[in-house]
């Protein structure tokens, strides 16, 4: 019997192992910060952005697909090719942008963590530092494959949301009609939580991971349309899902005018599916998902550095040779965790602000992206074609005046 | 003497102190391995943005506020900057990538480039690794006001440039004098294109030995972008335990085309091999030692013994056989040296307890124990009937003890 789980065990692991970068990077989109913020998004907006998904999931599909095709010409990461083409300025200005969005991005996380746990009734001082600890324990020593494999799996748990969104029967007549009709508000939260749909959906990090991943992986330019429909699918899915957390919460909380502030309020979304449960089941999916970009994005932060940069990387270098990698990696666990467990600060606000941090980073990483793409030099045959530039500098420019007018608003708003 | 940094984008002038542009980039040979001196400056003229090369010949004084040339501009011959020309550019082929530190084997990227006089020529003659250089480029040095950092210069000459801009006989010559271990480790830090174009270059001997070094993940990403044809050429430099581990981790009907490009008789022992488990002697050992008849002499045995140790990774044990492939014992190395040449070998084999030969089904655990108990570097494996299959040797055991190393 032992044996037999074993050999699921080995065959769910090698299922995973053969599932492409695109819905895997789709996947872990669904973070503490993802479900934080779509649940926001349904609950304090109802429907009225979800226009704003529909676009982005296109913008999503587009840019990842970019991050693909740079990974199978060029074989190498992100961080590498904008140090060889930028010089050592630009890649410090890109370099430094990508840690302050990831530290933000892991901060929520650990957010994540301690919000999960708060729900069960465990005080975050004991449950983040512990979570630290863990994600540092399994990286240094441990396999980080097996390990972001497991989790991996667990966070498929997403799917619960589309299971209760039948269960709510939700308008989905009003929903699409939202979906086609595009409403803004111009006002600093609106603004805020649309940067932070954004900056979720898309992430400077996914920009990063999904190139670094086709590379690791070894796959060629001979894969590439296979690839290519991976990417979109795993776009569709992630989106699908998303768009089923926001439809869930507006039924549900948005109806009845109930505003998040903690994670527990986010669960009573899946009251409609899991009665009672819903607590629990909420709290477990909050803390897979966290604890699956708590792995992936200090070591994801690391490697980009250290490749841009010429430094020695990888667990198995001495701390001696790895000096710059495994201070990286202790900051960006050590650094967010200790932000988290600051007396009094808003679990649920860093979730969403660290977001935000995320979308307004974002178009100056994808400028790099689109400057490499277009690049004949290192793209060769491989550059984008109009559909895709059109796509790509609307994100770039929609996010930014978005963005602008958040800085706007804000202004007018405290005269 | 100045750094490559400093001297890009500053203006050209000539001896009329005329402007004449700007300093893009510098140009030399493409020969490794030996210090190169600076042949033309790519230079982008004030008048139409254009880029011309001037030779390094007419150049006057290399000061960090300007370059002078020697001449007014008309005197100068200067070339039209084709697209297709040989030379490699310092900034654009050389900055910013990655190269292989050879004396340190390892991987780094160029942060700047230390030009220096050697034998009267301007010549690039060091590379910048450090942390300085990359303040230095960023135009933060003040930042380091107490000079705690050290500049890290590789030399010139021992270094190898990764991305395909030298011809492949100086990338075989400069890798070959790294440890195939240590070229393992540096391919495995590389990314996956160049790494695998490190190993296309490398002679199949030294590719095979690399290959057995990296990592199972690496090595098949490695399998695939060699190919079938140079990977047959690679297996038949491998020894045939090595190639069971790396058939193991292919889907069958790949390894069969790859069994398929093997001398028959190496594939049949790979067949035989291929069907034991990992962790066990059978899967451990390699079919390849020396097996003597007990009739021969000393003299014959070490003869036989120069005669193959090129394709043998241990030859500290030879092995006695049987007409009917029974094992009688084995003669280490010390003794035949010592022997009178002429005595046969029958007289020197050690009658051996059969505790310390293997059978093909026991562990790695038994394995450990049985060779350091008997303090053997390589240990027989026998069937049931005494007949021997081949041997285990340390480092197997060792790589799968550390497999990280």
């Amino acid at each position: 019997m032992k044996d037999k789980l074993h050999h699921l065990w080995i065959k769910i692991i090698f299922f995973l192992g053969v599932i492409g970068p695109g819905i895997i990077a789709a996947n872990a989109d669904n973070d503490a910060g993802g479900i934080t913020t779509y649940s926001i998004t349904g609950a304090h907006f109802g429907t009225q952005m979800l226009w704003v998904l529909l676009l982005i999931t296109f913008s999503l599909a587009i840019t990842q697909e970019m991050g693909v095709r740079i990974g199978l010409v060029t074989r190498q990461g992100l961080g590498g090719i904008i140090r060889e083409n930028f010089g050592v300025r630009l890649t410090a200005l890109a370099m430094l942008m990508m840690l302050v969005a990831n530290i933000g991005t892991i901060t929520a996380e650990f957010a994540g963590i301690g919000s999960s746990f708060g729900i069960l009734g465990v005080s975050k001082y004991l449950s983040v530092p512990l979570a630290a600890l863990v994600v540092w324990f399994i990286l240094y020593k441990g396999s980080f494959r097996t390990t972001q494999k497991i989790f991996l799996l667990f966070s498929f748990f997403y799917i619960v949301y589309i299971i209760n969104g039948f269960v709510i029967g939700p308008d989905f007549g009003a929903a699409v009609k939202d979906m086609l009709k595009p409403t803004l508000e111009w006002n600093a939260p609106f603004l805020l939580t649309m940067i932070a749909l954004i900056g979720t959906t898309i992430t400077p990090w996914g920009q990063f991971f999904i190139q670094s991943y086709v590379v690791d992986k070894g796959l060629e330019i001979k894969h590439y349309k296979a690839e290519k429909v991976e990417v979109y699918a795993g776009a569709f899915i992630t989106d699908i899902v998303s768009f089923f957390i926001i439809v869930s919460t507006a039924a549900t909380l948005y109806k009845h005018g109930i505003r998040i502030n903690d994670a527990a309020d986010a669960a009573q979304a899946l009251r409609p599916l899991a009665g009672d449960l819903a607590q629990f089941l909420f709290a477990f999916g909050l803390f897979v998902a966290s604890m699956l970009g708590a792995f992936i994005l200090p070591t994801a932060t690391a490697y980009a550095i250290c490749e841009a940069f010429g430094w020695e990387a990888g667990f198995d270098t001495t701390w001696e040779n790895g000096k710059v990698f495994y201070s990286i990696i202790l900051l960006t666990i050590f650094l967010p965790a200790a932000i988290v467990l600051i007396p009094g600060v808003s679990l649920i606000k860093i979730m969403i602000w660290s977001q935000d941090i995320n979308g307004i980073l974002l178009p100056f990483i994808l400028i790099f992206v689109m400057k490499i793409i277009n690049n004949k030099r290192i793209m060769g045959e491989y550059t984008n074609k109009p559909v895709g530039n059109i796509i790509a500098w609307l994100t770039i420019i929609g996010i930014i005046l978005a963005t602008v007018a958040l800085v706007v608003t804000s202004f007018m708003g405290m005269n | 003497m100045p750094y490559l940094s400093e001297l890009l984008d500053h203006k050209v002038k000539d001896s009329a102190d005329v402007v004449i542009g700007r300093l893009r980039d510098i140009l030399i040979s493409p020969k490794a391995a030996e210090y190169q001196p600076l042949e033309y400056l790519v230079v982008e003229t004030k008048k139409d943005g254009e880029n011309i090369l001037i030779p390094y010949s007419f150049i006057g004084s290399f000061s960090l506020r300007a370059v002078v040339l020697k001449a007014p501009i008309n005197k100068i011959t200067v070339v039209p900057e084709t697209d297709d020309n040989n030379w490699v550019y310092l900034k654009r082929d050389v900055m910013d990538e990655q190269i292989v530190d050879v004396a340190g084997a390892r991987l780094v990227r160029v942060n700047d480039l230390r030009l220096n006089i050697f034998k009267d020529k301007m010549s690039v003659v060091g590379i910048d690794v450090s942390t300085k250089g990359l303040l230095r480029r960023m135009g933060l040095e003040w930042l380091d006001f107490g000079d705690w950092l050290k500049v890290n210069l590789i030399d010139w000459r021992h270094t190898q440039p990764v991305r395909g801009i030298l011809k492949l006989d100086t990338v075989a010559r400069n890798l070959n004098k790294l440890h195939p271990a240590d070229l393992a480790n540096v391919i495995e830090d590389l990314n996956v294109k160049a790494g695998s174009q490190l190993v296309v270059n490398l002679d199949a001997k030294s590719a095979a030995k690399v290959l057995e070094e990296v990592d199972p993940h690496l090595q098949k990403v490695l399998v695939k972008y060699l190919g079938p044809e140079k990977m047959s050429s690679i297996l038949g430099q491998m020894s045939t335990d090595e190639i069971v581990d790396l058939l193991k981790t292919m889907p069958k009907d790949e390894a069969k085309i790859f069994l398929s490009y093997l001398q028959n008789q190496k594939a049949k022992k790979i067949e035989k091999l291929i069907k034991y488990e990992d962790d066990t002697a059978g899967g451990l050992m390699t079919a390849e030692y020396i097996r003597v008849s007990p009739d021969w002499t000393v003299g014959e045995t070490i003869a036989e013994i120069k005669k193959v140790s090129s394709s043998l990774r241990s030859i500290i044990y030879v092995y006695v056989l049987g007409s009917d492939e029974k094992f009688l014992g084995a003669v280490s190395l010390r003794w035949l040296l010592i022997s009178d040449p002429k005595k046969p070998i029958k007289d020197l084999v050690k009658t051996f307890p059969l505790s310390s030969v293997l059978r093909v089904d026991q562990d790695v655990e038994d394995v450990m124990k049985v060779m350091t108990k008997y303090d053997l570097y390589t240990a027989a494996v026998l069937d049931k009937e005494q007949r021997m299959l081949g041997v285990v040797t340390i480092d197997d055991v060792m790589r799968h003890l550390v497999p990280q190393a």
